[in-house]
């Protein structure tokens, strides 16, 4: 419960953040049969413009020997940390190329989240429990959303400019074609992605 | 022998039973061994090849399930990750160590080949087994038999989990002995697996083995290759030993039968030669040994009635014995026995030449006289009665231990010892004395008198046979001369055969017209011309030459074959006459009638008959009878004579002069014409005063009794002379000439004065 209040807490401070000005887009994403894909990653990438890192922060639990979320997409450079809400260990680990690491069995949360400053998939693991799998999508930009049940994501506070928009989701086959767009001030862009794969 | 040959072939029946179902046992327990071996062998060889299957199968899982479990240690994924090719190779070969893999290849997720334990043979190039990976895309893992390095293997494939698939581990294991000998085990075959195109190593002897080749299904289209092959042999080892088992109590079986069928076949064949020998005893006569079987069977009720039928036989043959012995009207011994005792009697007494008795047989041969008449007259139940009552008399009259004997008709015999002649006439005697009182049967007193033939061993012959046929002999003598009794007279039996012989050719003559007609004139003493004609037969006998009548008439009278010549002559003659009339000669012919012929009442019918057939005047005939003959019987002579002449025949008394008849008899026969006996005229001269005597009284009494007065034997000119001068009316004689046959007699007659 309180991971949840701090996650709407987090939402609310970006958005108060955001300029009133700002476009936004709302994405669809569904299967070639028309099915909403759930858990899909949409982010769109500023052209020719440098974001600043992000010195936010993100939580990654392990409950019911689950990890929750099971898709968690970061801005580079957030910490994540990995509370473990179960009264069993764990060994989180990633053999990923964007962040590989390990941590050693562990119970309750570890001092020091892990940084994930490399963008890419981060495919965790737990050592001891192999059917326990989650995501952590990093990307180099803050515009960034998850598809809820409906396959709807919602990337607000965009400012005017091209961006290329992205989706990615765990099994997928292929990635569906990044989509240029140009946003006006204030301009709400609808925009689908029919993805490959499972939803 | 037979009853052998029937054991044998019982026997031999059996044991061919017996064998056939033995070898039909034998024989369809071997092809249902062959059939259940090919079945079973083939079966085996099914199942191994499942079996194979099934190891191979159950391998590849538990490969699997090892290699699983290794791709899921953390320090190999670790390894993995680290994509530090030397790293990821020493990790691949140390692991695949742990489960004794042959080779291991890690695979990208793209399907390159990252690194291998087979010296980087296959690294950085497509994965060889593609249809392998293909498969463990889909499935998540997979195996397969393939032909790797020219070598059988089995490969595994699973995913590198971290723990979302990052590569493909695959791991090959060749298929080695072990695993062979696992199947080996289990299915007791021989089994080789190879790979590709070349022939089984192992290339077992088709005859000794039985094969199944099987292609095994590979991952990738490469040829594995397995032959599973039975020893036929071993395979056989427990038919064998059944076939052997059944042989053995087939035999068993066989030999415990065979004594079996031995026993049976005894069983029934020793009861069979108890009854065959017991049929053999009734052949040989023996009714009295019984047939003992001692069986409550078909054979012993065989042999019960084998012991009826024997003393029925027995009784059966006294019975024919006695008939075939034994005169059925009388009782009396027959012909055949009475030869039998005779023949016995005979060759006792040659044994006691030396008894007090003396070694003599006499027999007594007996013939009612006129049985015939009696038998005619009065009937044949008479007849038989008379019979019966002669032959009861005869018994009477001997001793206990003669013989009496019915021969046959009204002939009978008598056997007795006769130490001398006087003996044995005095036997004769005494059977005539014994028919001195007549028999009467009803109402009828029947005379009977017998001829009696006597002959006695040793003095007349030498054996039954021969002294049987002289008293037979004697009796005809006794006949002949009206004597009674008779006694054989040595001598007689040469002419007795030819008389025998003559009786028997006389049967034939007529048939074989071996009779002729002979003709002898008679002439008229006063006008010397032939008025008459006497037929005389002659028999032209084919060895003896011509016969006279009074050569055969009397064996014809005896043989009863006179009647038959009689009626020929008689035929022949009014024949001849008629046709002599029809030429001019005006004859009457004269014809001999025996005594016999006077007793055959149908004969003046017969003559009768001829007579108006031939269309002549009764008077034309002249029948000629001795004076014996009519004296024999002189009533039924004289009423057979009184239809002849009642017919208008005429009629003569033949050698008058020879018989004892009384001139009163002579008076009452209704005759025309008298012959003087040829004895009294032959010799006939004015010297001879006792015989003129004789002929010129006779001449007299024969004029005086109005009869034609005939002399017989007239050969000289005086005797001719005399007799006219007697007044005799006719004669004839070789004075004239001797007899002629027919056309001689015509020819002599119309050259000759006498004819007319």
């Amino acid at each position: 419960m309180k991971v949840t209040v701090r996650l709407i807490a987090a939402v609310l401070a970006a958005a108060i953040a955001t300029p009133l000005a700002a476009a936004t887009i709302e994405a669809r994403v569904t299967d070639p049969r028309g099915n909403p894909v759930r858990d899909a990653v949409v982010y769109a990438i500023p052209d020719g413009r440098p974001l600043p890192l992000a010195k936010k922060s993100a939580v990654m639990d392990q409950k019911n020997r689950m990890f929750i979320p099971h898709v968690l997409p970061v801005q580079v450079g957030t910490a994540v940390r990995f509370p473990n809400s179960d009264d069993i260990r764990h060994q989180v680990y990633s053999f990923s190329p964007a962040k590989t690491f390990q941590l050693p069995l562990y119970a309750g949360t570890p001092a020091t989240p892990l940084v994930f400053d490399k963008a890419g998939v981060v495919v965790l693991g737990c050592n001891i429990h192999d059917q326990m799998s989650a995501f952590i999508i990093v990307v180099d930009t803050p515009y960034f959303d998850k598809t809820a049940a409906d396959g709807r994501a919602s990337l607000g506070g965009l400012e005017s400019g091209r961006y290329t928009l992205h989706v990615w989701y765990p099994d997928m086959r292929t990635e569906p074609q990044p989509q240029n767009v140009t946003l006006k001030s204030d301009e709400r862009m609808t925009v689908s992605f029919v993805g490959h794969g499972r939803s | 022998m037979a009853v052998r040959s029937f054991q044998a072939r019982l026997l031999y029946l059996l044991i061919a039973i017996l064998v056939l179902l033995d070898a039909g046992t034998l024989i369809s327990v071997y092809f249902a061994g062959q059939r259940t071996l090919r079945n079973t062998v083939t079966e085996q060889l099914r199942v191994g090849s499942r079996v194979l299957n099934r190891i191979l199968d159950t391998r590849a899982r538990q490969l699997s399930d090892s290699l699983r479990v290794l791709a899921l240690d953390f320090a190999f994924r670790e390894a993995v990750a680290s994509a530090d090719v030397p790293t990821i190779t020493s990790v691949l070969a140390n692991h695949g160590s742990r489960i004794a893999a042959d080779a291991v290849v890690l695979v990208q997720l793209d399907g390159i080949v990252t690194a291998d334990t087979l010296g980087g043979r296959l690294s950085r190039k497509p994965f060889p087994f593609a249809g392998l990976l293909r498969d463990a895309q889909n499935r998540g893992e997979a195996s397969a038999t393939v032909s790797f390095a020219n070598r059988p293997y089995q490969f595994v494939i699973v995913p590198v989990l971290a723990p979302r698939p990052i590569a493909w581990v695959c791991a090959g294991f060749e298929i080695d002995d072990r695993v062979l000998t696992d199947v080996r085990r289990l299915t007791s075959l021989d089994i080789s697996i190879w790979s590709g195109s070349a022939g089984s190593p192992l290339a077992p002897d088709e005859s000794k083995y039985a094969t199944l080749f099987e292609p095994l299904p590979t991952g990738d289209g490469s040829r594995v290759n397995a032959l599973l092959a039975r020893d036929l042999e071993e395979a056989q080892k427990p038919f064998r030993k059944l076939e052997l088992q059944i042989f053995a109590l087939s035999t068993i079986v066989l030999i415990v039968a065979v004594f079996a069928a031995v026993i049976f076949a005894r069983s029934v064949s020793q009861p069979l030669r108890v009854l065959a020998e017991g049929a053999g005893r009734v052949e040989r006569g023996d009714y009295v040994t019984p047939i003992v079987v001692q069986q409550e069977d078909e054979i012993g009720h065989l042999a019960t009635a084998f012991n009826q039928m024997q003393s029925a036989i027995a009784t059966r043959e006294d019975e024919i014995r006695y008939q075939a012995t034994h005169d059925a009207l009388t009782g009396l011994p027959n012909r055949t026995l009475f030869l039998d005792r005779l023949s016995y009697a005979i060759a006792g007494a040659k044994r006691n030449v030396g008894s007090p008795v003396g070694p003599s047989v006499g027999m007594i041969m007996m013939d009612v006289d006129r049985f015939k008449e009696i038998n005619d007259t009065l009937g044949h139940q008479v007849g038989d009665q008379l019979l019966i009552d002669i032959g009861r008399r005869l018994e009477h009259t001997l001793r206990q231990s003669d013989t009496v004997a019915r021969l046959g008709g009204d002939e009978f015999a008598v056997m007795f010892t006769a130490p001398t002649f006087k003996h044995a006439e005095d036997v004769a005697a005494r059977i005539v004395g014994a028919f001195d009182a007549p028999i009467i049967l009803g109402d009828v007193s029947i005379d009977v008198n017998a001829s009696l033939g006597i002959a006695l061993y040793p003095a007349h012959a030498d054996d039954a046979g021969t002294l049987m046929r002289h008293a037979d002999i004697a009796m005809y003598d006794a006949k002949r001369e009206h004597s009674g009794i008779a006694v054989y007279e040595p001598g007689r039996d040469e002419h007795t055969l030819r008389r025998l012989s003559l009786i028997m050719d006389l049967r034939q003559a007529i048939t074989r017209d071996e009779l002729e007609l002979y003709f002898q004139p008679k002439a008229d003493v006063e006008s010397e011309r032939v008025v008459h004609a006497e037929a005389l037969v002659r028999w032209n006998h084919p060895r003896h030459g011509v016969m006279r009548p009074d050569e055969f008439i009397p064996l014809a009278e005896q043989s009863g074959k006179i009647g038959l010549i009689t009626k020929w002559v008689i035929r022949k003659a009014i024949a001849q006459c008629a046709e002599w009339r029809r030429d001019g000669l005006d004859l009457t012919i004269a014809v001999n009638l025996s005594a016999l012929d006077l007793f055959d009442s149908e004969l003046p019918i017969f003559i009768s008959g001829l007579l108006t057939e031939a269309r002549l005047p009764p008077a034309s005939l002249v029948l000629e009878i001795t004076e014996s003959a009519v004296m024999k019987d002189a009533a039924f002579a004289q009423k057979m004579l009184a239809d002849l002449k009642r017919r208008g025949v005429c009629l003569a008394i033949d050698d008058f002069g020879t018989g004892y008849s009384s001139l009163a008899h002579l008076k009452r026969l209704p005759v025309d014409e008298l012959k003087i006996d040829k004895s009294f005229v032959l010799n006939l001269s004015e010297s001879a005063a006792d015989d003129l005597v004789i002929v010129r009284s006779t001449i007299e009494l024969g004029h005086n009794m109005g009869l034609v007065v005939i002399a017989e034997g007239v050969e000289t000119a005086e005797s001719w002379a005399i007799l006219k001068r007697l007044g005799c009316d006719m004669a004839q004689g070789y004075f004239m000439t001797k007899p002629l046959p027919a056309e001689a007699f015509k020819a002599w007659l119309r050259a000759s004065s006498w004819g007319n």
